[in-house]
């Protein structure tokens, strides 16, 4: 299981070159059935990421591009009335998609961002009163602008804490950013991308990461990391973030090949589960949520 | 939690409280005006059903006048307002009024604070054993309620904060030890001044008139507790305890009047020493042993052989004396004899007659005596301690027509007839017998064994002692005076008392024995700790002359002291792991520590592992093994036995290779 991990991740990680440890965050994310958020300046990589991603899995693929004027049945689906069967037929939108990519998703509404996140959290979408299953997996990468930037409508804590992990690329290296402008194009390299499992392996794998052994002593590392939230931030980690963290160890613990959790593995993704969910602490406004869930981890000794 | 919107006191901690005061009520219904007390019991009772329907007393005219009807009612009470009975019933009342007011978390607070103030207050009312169990019941009750007050309406079960109540007054267990050694005891600048009703219970006067003795045989009070600690009981005699010498007679009354003349007879060798713990009597007299010849500290031994207490004795007083059962002879001064000889003219001539009719038939003192007690032994005397009244000049009356009376009535018409049959003698008053309690090994004497007797003077011997009662109701002097009173009672002579008989059963009579011990230790050995059995204290343990300012700091540092002592303990055993696995991987650590790679707190065991093999790459392979053991033992589902014997063998060995190194260096 671990060999083909690995070789999913390392067929990402040539076309995302340099970028070893988001790639394989995102990996995790993808494992541990969670939802992913890129967020960072345009043209780091962020949609080639996510494509990649798509890609290798497998997976039935979409891609919407978030605007401000995109509505919720644009992303759902619509009925329209059918002339030969005399009634209206609900035809499915974009969203009924294994792997679905939401490019700018803080450039809609808030409107159309919460449609997207209940059918996020709840697998299942529901139009004229009729509740339509979303296929399995399934997997939202969404991507957005840092807040700064002109018209963007910043998603409300409630929904960053539907996200799994939050990562940032960054630019490359120098040797990597060299190596990128010498290579082949990457949507080129995106086309030629292979499967590397198919849809029941990765179904198997996301349930074997579930199955991950968390001991009670890893537990208690990971409950003093949310109590040391709770208490030195007016919001701390909220237990959906709590399970998040555990689900993701799980993950990372997987890839690593290890069939138990270890301190190490939380410490891995602590900060990109972490880090969105600390993001908006009235008290201490300079910091961002980032800084505030690295501090989390350097300071809460393993117990 | 209270908030500040919910104005109402929830139920539970309301029931603490109200428990608590219940068991503060007990010293106060002894020593106030029963309405004070009852005031407060009906507030607790309306509380509860006040409470729930949030009635409260809003109204503040009402309240002012209810305040200013308590203060007028205080004052009708007690005459006055200043004092410990007024200021407590003050405290008391207002207390009351603050339970039909108090809906706020604050004014809880502040009842709670009332509560041990009352606490305190109880202890200025009484200070025996029992009222300090009432109040230290009282007092922990009340921490209960703070606590469950903290805990919230939604608190888990009823015994948890009791528990925890009593968990903190565990902890402050040695403290509490500690200030009652060492905190100093002023003397000087704080003297409870005991109301004259407190005192007057007790103990008897300076005169012996008919019926004075008949007051006091009701009484169970305790006078005196005697221990005798070189266990030389005298167990073969009736023990007199002498209080008092009266030598000025009138008939059946006889007063106290100081004799000038001799000096108290000392002696040194054949004494019997005791350790007396008196009760309160707020007099100045101090019981022995028949008779005392040492003087105990701050009293004196008068001419007559008699203890005085230079200062009233208004607490409880320990102290040590030594008594003779055998006095040298000792002469009479010439004005002493007269004054002993001395008789009322009121005399009757029948009387004179009959004393004179001894002495005409043999001057021999010792058979004056003998007739004497004769004349009381076949005349058909009777003991009883309802004998009627007799007034002062009814020694005819007693002698001739009644014949019937007790100790007092034989002590005084006795030595009556000694002197006019020209024998000097005198009245003394004192206690006999006591009950010997077999488990704290004292007597426990009660102001029932209060009793008169004789001394007369003879030529050959001096002062001797003799006991008219002995003749008429031998039983009396010889079996004590509870076994007495039963016969009797069994005789159809007294109504039983029920309590009386029913303590008799040998199970109760146990728990009785107990309690009278540990009553005594409590009045001996912690009431009785005062400032002179403090200095004793710390002589022995080598701080001779301490101030009290320096005991004052010597038990500050001591209890900080304790406390950082306390906390470092809790601290260390907080971090102390009772799980082997971790105690290894702790050693290991320290061991790494050693050597160079510290554990950052933050890491986990397998970046850790690796930056030690980093850094000691000769054992690297231990390290790994180590490591491996102790995430399989720690993070793994399932783990077995041998390897926590492998971490514990690698544990041991890791860093031996320095160690042999350091040798190998060592032998070249």
């Amino acid at each position: 299981m671990k060999a083909q991990i690995d070789a999913f991740t390392a067929q990402i990680c040539e076309v995302i070159v340099g970028k070893v440890e988001a790639v394989k965050l995102a990996v995790a994310c993808l494992l541990a059935r969670g939802h992913l958020l890129i967020e960072d300046i345009p043209g780091v990589g962020k949609t080639t990421l996510s494509q990649a991603l798509a890609r290798s899995v497998g997976a039935a693929f979409q891609r919407i591009q978030f605007t401000s004027d995109l509505l919720p049945a644009d992303i759902l689906g619509n009925s329209i009335f059918d002339r030969e069967q005399q009634r209206f037929v609900f035809h499915q939108g974009p969203l009924f998609s294994q792997v679905v990519l939401i490019d700018e998703v803080n450039r809609a509404t808030a409107k159309t961002q919460s449609a997207l996140l209940e059918a996020m959290e709840e697998h299942h979408v529901s139009a004229d009163g009729v509740t339509y299953e979303l296929p399995e997996p399934f997997f939202v990468v969404a991507t957005q602008n840092p807040q700064h930037q002109v018209g963007t409508f910043p998603l409300p804590e409630s929904q960053l804490d539907r996200f799994l992990m939050r990562i940032e690329l960054g630019v490359p290296d120098r040797a990597s950013e060299r190596a990128m402008l010498l290579g082949v194009d990457r949507r080129e390299m995106l086309k030629e991308l292979k499967p590397v499992f198919k849809r029941e392996t990765l179904l198997e794998i996301q349930t074997a990461v579930r199955k991950v052994h968390t001991s009670a002593a890893l537990l208690d590392y990971l409950q003093d990391l949310l109590d040391a939230s709770r208490q030195r931030h007016s919001t701390g980690i909220s237990p959906r973030g709590g399970l998040a963290l555990r689900h993701a160890a799980q993950a990372w613990a997987l890839m690593n090949g290890r069939e138990m959790v270890l301190p190490e593995d939380i410490q891995a993704v602590g900060v990109p589960v972490m880090g969105h969910r600390l993001g908006h602490d009235i008290e201490q406004p300079g910091q961002s949520g980032r800084t505030l869930a690295e501090a989390l981890v350097r300071t809460v000794p393993v117990p | 939690m209270i908030t500040k919107r919910d104005t109402r006191i929830p139920r539970r901690p309301l029931l603490w409280l109200a428990a608590a005061l219940v068991f503060v009520l007990p010293p106060m219904f002894d020593g106030l005006a029963p309405w004070v007390p009852t005031l407060l019991l009906v507030a607790i009772t309306t509380k509860f059903w006040m409470e729930p329907r949030g009635y409260r007393l809003r109204f503040l005219p009402l309240k002012i006048a209810l305040v200013v009807g308590a203060l007028v009612a205080i004052f009708i009470s007690y005459g006055a307002i200043k004092g410990i009975e007024p200021g407590v019933s003050l405290i008391i009342v207002l207390m009351s009024l603050k339970i039909f007011e108090a809906h706020t978390a604050r004014e809880f607070h502040f009842m709670v604070m009332l509560g041990w103030v009352l606490c305190l207050c109880g202890f200025f009312l009484a200070q025996d054993l029992a009222i300090a169990v009432c109040i230290m019941i009282a007092f922990t009750l009340l921490t209960t309620a703070l606590i469950q007050f903290y805990r919230g309406l939604a608190g888990g079960r009823i015994w948890q904060p009791l528990r925890a109540a009593l968990t903190l007054l565990a902890q402050a267990v040695p403290l509490i030890v500690l200030f009652f050694l060492l905190f100093p005891r002023v003397t000087t600048a704080f003297r409870l001044l005991l109301t004259p009703n407190a005192v007057s219970a007790s103990g008897f006067s300076d005169r012996l008139s008919p019926g004075s003795v008949e007051a006091m045989a009701n009484s169970t009070a305790v006078a005196f507790r005697a221990e005798f600690p070189d266990d030389d009981v005298p167990r073969s005699i009736p023990l007199y305890w002498r209080g008092l010498v009266l030598t000025q007679g009138d008939g059946m009354e006889w007063r106290f009047r100081e004799m000038l003349r001799s000096s108290p007879q000392f002696h040194s060798g054949g004494t019997i020493r005791q350790l007396i713990t008196i009760e309160p009597h707020g007099e100045h007299w101090m019981f022995a042993l028949d008779r005392p010849v040492t003087e105990p500290p701050g009293a004196s031994l008068r001419p007559g052989n008699y203890l005085r207490s230079w200062q009233a004795i208004v607490k409880p007083r320990r102290y040590e004396v030594k008594s003779s059962l055998e006095l040298a002879r000792q002469d009479l001064q010439p004005l002493e004899r007269k004054q002993l000889l001395e008789v009322p003219a009121s005399i009757s001539p029948r009387i004179r007659e009959l004393a004179q009719s001894w002495s005409q038939a043999d001057p021999d003192p010792h058979a004056i005596i003998r007739r004497a007690l004769d004349f009381f032994q076949t005349q058909r005397f009777r003991y009883s301690l309802s004998p009627g009244e007799y007034r002062k000049n009814d020694l005819d009356e007693f002698l001739f027509r009644r014949r019937i009376g007790f100790c007092e009535h034989y002590a005084a018409s006795f030595a009556t007839l000694m002197r006019l049959a020209g024998i000097p003698a005198r009245v003394v008053i004192g206690y006999l017998g006591g009950e010997f309690n077999e488990m704290g090994h004292f007597y426990l004497v009660r102001q029932s064994d209060t009793h008169a007797w004789c001394e007369v003077w003879l030529p050959d011997i001096g002062w001797r002692r003799v006991d008219p009662t002995n003749v008429v109701a031998p039983e009396r002097v010889n079996s004590g005076f509870e076994s007495f009173l039963e016969r009797n009672a069994a005789a159809g002579e007294i109504t039983p008392r029920f309590s009386r008989t029913f303590a008799r059963q040998p199970f109760f009579a146990k728990i009785r024995l107990t309690w009278q011990t540990l009553n005594y230790v409590w009045d001996s050995r912690v009431l009785g700790f005062d400032a002179e059995a403090q200095q004793a204290l710390t002589h022995e343990i080598g701080l001779p002359d301490v101030r009290p300012v320096s005991l004052l700091f010597l038990s500050a540092i001591i209890a900080a002291g304790f406390v950082v002592i306390l906390a470092t303990w809790m601290q260390f055993r907080a971090r102390v792991q009772p799980d082997p696995v971790q105690g290894l991987y702790t050693k290991f650590c320290a061991k790494a520590a050693r050597m160079g790679a510290p554990r950052e707190p933050t890491e986990g065991p397998a970046n850790f592992a690796s930056r030690v093999s980093r850094v000691l790459p000769q054992e690297s392979k231990r390290i790994a093994t180590i490591s491996n053991c102790y995430i399989g033992l720690r993070y793994a589902r399932d783990s077995d036995a041998s390897s926590l014997h492998a971490l514990a063998r690698e544990v041991q060995l890791f860093g031996s290779w320095k160690r042999k190194n350091r040798k190998s260096y060592a032998g070249r």
